[in-house]
């Protein structure tokens, strides 16, 4: 086994044993079971209510909910992706860079074969295939809770099209791992670790898309519904400077187009790219932290 | 193949105005127990860190069995083992478990035997399965020197190995140390304070005072120097004294 291969085992088997990215990752993937529940539960309560004041004559449209596709039941699990899913990749990120530094161990790795940036490479690597590992899991859970509320299993495309929606939840999340790892690797505490990439997700989040959109909180957390951006005037303006930066609603807007959303629009190609630059952002400044950044001391 | 184990020409290392260490020029042959003594902030774990490639040298050249450590850093790192002054582990994995991850990093390609037989050279058979987070002070040292033997290098970096030990941890760990080697063949650099245990242990030492090598020797030819002075103790003092600072 190359010393590259057994760092990244290292980082596999360290970071299974740890108790809070264990206690979230229960709650992400009971999040995403519960996800097409609470999808049909929404779609029988609407029904419900449709057939109430249709049997009174109040409307003689279509059920909205009458034909709704299967993906329809995995939208809930674009917002715990974007909540859940993001605030456990950065205390994983944390974790991983803090485990060394709380250890004390970097000087017997840094004196080793491996190169800083390569074991910080390796220690991305492993985290990926954990959390790949843990979206694998999320999918089939979907798959399994979809077909059990639909009454059956989802066609090929839509099978796809899921799938697809975890590669990029994979992709979008790399770059929340790697926002903890350097938050890990440069803070003088553990909590001033975890505290400034929680500050940066909630900013990426919440703060960049109402500064472009003067959107109201609450419609943020709607799973897939792009807030309408307006036209004209100031938010017109910080619209399109922040537009871009807004990871979150990049990543909801590739997820409407995925999950067939009717009210989304356009192409995913701008949404994957921001996606992609972030994670490519954020891995460079992660394995280019030098040898002296890693061997400083943690205050707490 | 150069007989010198660790050679140093004019290493210097400057943090910010304060300079900790000035124009170093040393060299230790192979086989040699060399002890670098000095008092606290002298210069001996910037030394050290330096030789080690933990830390780069503002001037100056330093070469670790033949390996310039800057420009050979690499090869330098497949030569070295290092025991740090504290030495720490992964302590929620076992011993064997922290050494089966620092022998791999390290390229060893069977890590299995040659934890086995590192634990033997340090009398340390039977605590493989045992949670670091159990081991006192002084199995955490010997478990440190298995860490650093574990490929086999040419040359021992021990940072104040005997610090904090207890009498009966500090003659296990020198025994540990000359057998490493006399049995082995290991060069041993290590810093130290406690100047009867060079005595014991080291077969030459360096002086640092205030970042510069103040005096080199053999341990023999030291104590032959200096007849009017009593101890090993004695003559480091003799000798600092007499460095304007």
């Amino acid at each position: 086994m190359s010393p590259w291969a057994a760092a990244v085992g290292h980082e596999l088997r360290s970071a299974g044993r740890e108790r809070l990215p264990q206690l979230l990752l229960m709650i992400f993937i009971g999040m995403s079971a519960a996800s097409a529940f609470i999808g049909s539960a929404a779609k029988a309560t609407v029904t419900e209510v449709y057939n109430s004041a249709a049997g009174q004559g109040l409307t003689n449209a279509a059920n909205p909910f009458g034909n709704v596709p299967p993906l329809y039941y995995a939208r809930n699990t674009v917002i715990y992706i974007l909540l859940i899913g993001a605030l456990l990749a950065i205390v994983i990120g944390v974790q991983s860079a803090m485990r060394d530094r709380r250890a004390r161990t970097i000087d017997l790795v840094l004196t080793r074969l491996l190169s800083p940036a390569g074991y910080l490479g390796a220690k991305m690597t492993g985290i990926g295939l954990g959390l790949l590992a843990v979206l694998g899991a999320s999918a089939l859970i979907s798959v399994v809770c979809i077909s059990a509320v639909t009454g059956s299993i989802p066609a090929p495309d839509q099978l796809l099209r899921l799938l697809a929606l975890f590669g990029v939840a994979w992709l979008f999340l790399l770059f929340f791992v790697a926002l903890g790892t350097l938050s890990g690797l440069h803070a003088s505490s553990y909590t001033t670790a975890l505290l400034v990439p929680i500050v940066i997700w909630s900013v990426i989040i919440f703060v960049l898309p109402l500064l472009g959109t003067a959107a109201h909180p609450v419609s943020l957390l709607n799973p897939v519904t792009p807030p309408a951006a307006p036209l004209t005037g100031i938010f017109a303006l910080t619209g399109s400077l922040t537009g871009p930066l807004s990871l979150g609603e990049q990543f909801k807007h590739v997820a409407a187009i995925l999950l067939k959303d009717p009210q989304a629009t356009g192409t995913m190609t701008g949404g994957i790219t921001v996606i992609l630059a972030f994670l490519a952002a954020g891995i460079s400044a992660v394995v280019l932290t030098g040898r002296t950044s890693m061997r400083k001391e943690l205050h707490d | 193949m150069t007989d010198m184990a660790i050679e140093t020409s004019a290493l210097a290392k400057t943090y910010g105005s304060k300079q900790a260490l000035e124009a170093l020029s040393l060299e230790v042959p192979r086989g040699e127990i060399f002890g670098l003594l000095g008092h606290n902030g002298a210069g001996k774990t910037t030394t050290v860190n330096i030789l080690t490639t933990l830390l780069p040298a503002s001037s100056g050249t330093a070469r670790i069995a033949g390996h310039d450590v800057t420009t050979g850093a690499d090869r330098v790192r497949r030569s070295i083992g290092y025991l740090p002054e504290n030495v720490h582990f992964y302590d929620n994995l076992t011993l064997t478990e922290n050494l089966t991850f620092f022998a791999r990093l390290s390229g060893v390609p069977d890590p299995a035997a040659r934890i086995a037989a590192a634990l033997e050279a340090v009398d340390f058979t039977g605590h493989g399965q045992e949670k670091m987070s159990s081991f006192s002070k002084g199995m955490r040292q010997r478990a440190g020197i298995a860490q650093a033997i574990l490929h086999e290098p040419a040359v021992l970096f021990l940072d104040e190995p005997t610090s904090g030990l207890d009498p009966q941890g500090v003659a296990k760990l020198r025994e540990i140390i000359i057998s490493l080697n006399q049995s082995l063949g290991m060069t041993v650099f290590m810093n130290t304070h406690l100047l009867a245990e060079v005595t014991k242990t080291c077969t030459s030492i360096g002086i640092l005072s205030s970042g510069r090598l103040i005096y080199q020797n053999s341990v023999a030819a030291t104590l032959g120097a200096f007849p009017d002075q009593a101890s090993l103790e004695d003559i480091y003092l003799h000798i600092e004294a007499g460095t304007p600072s």
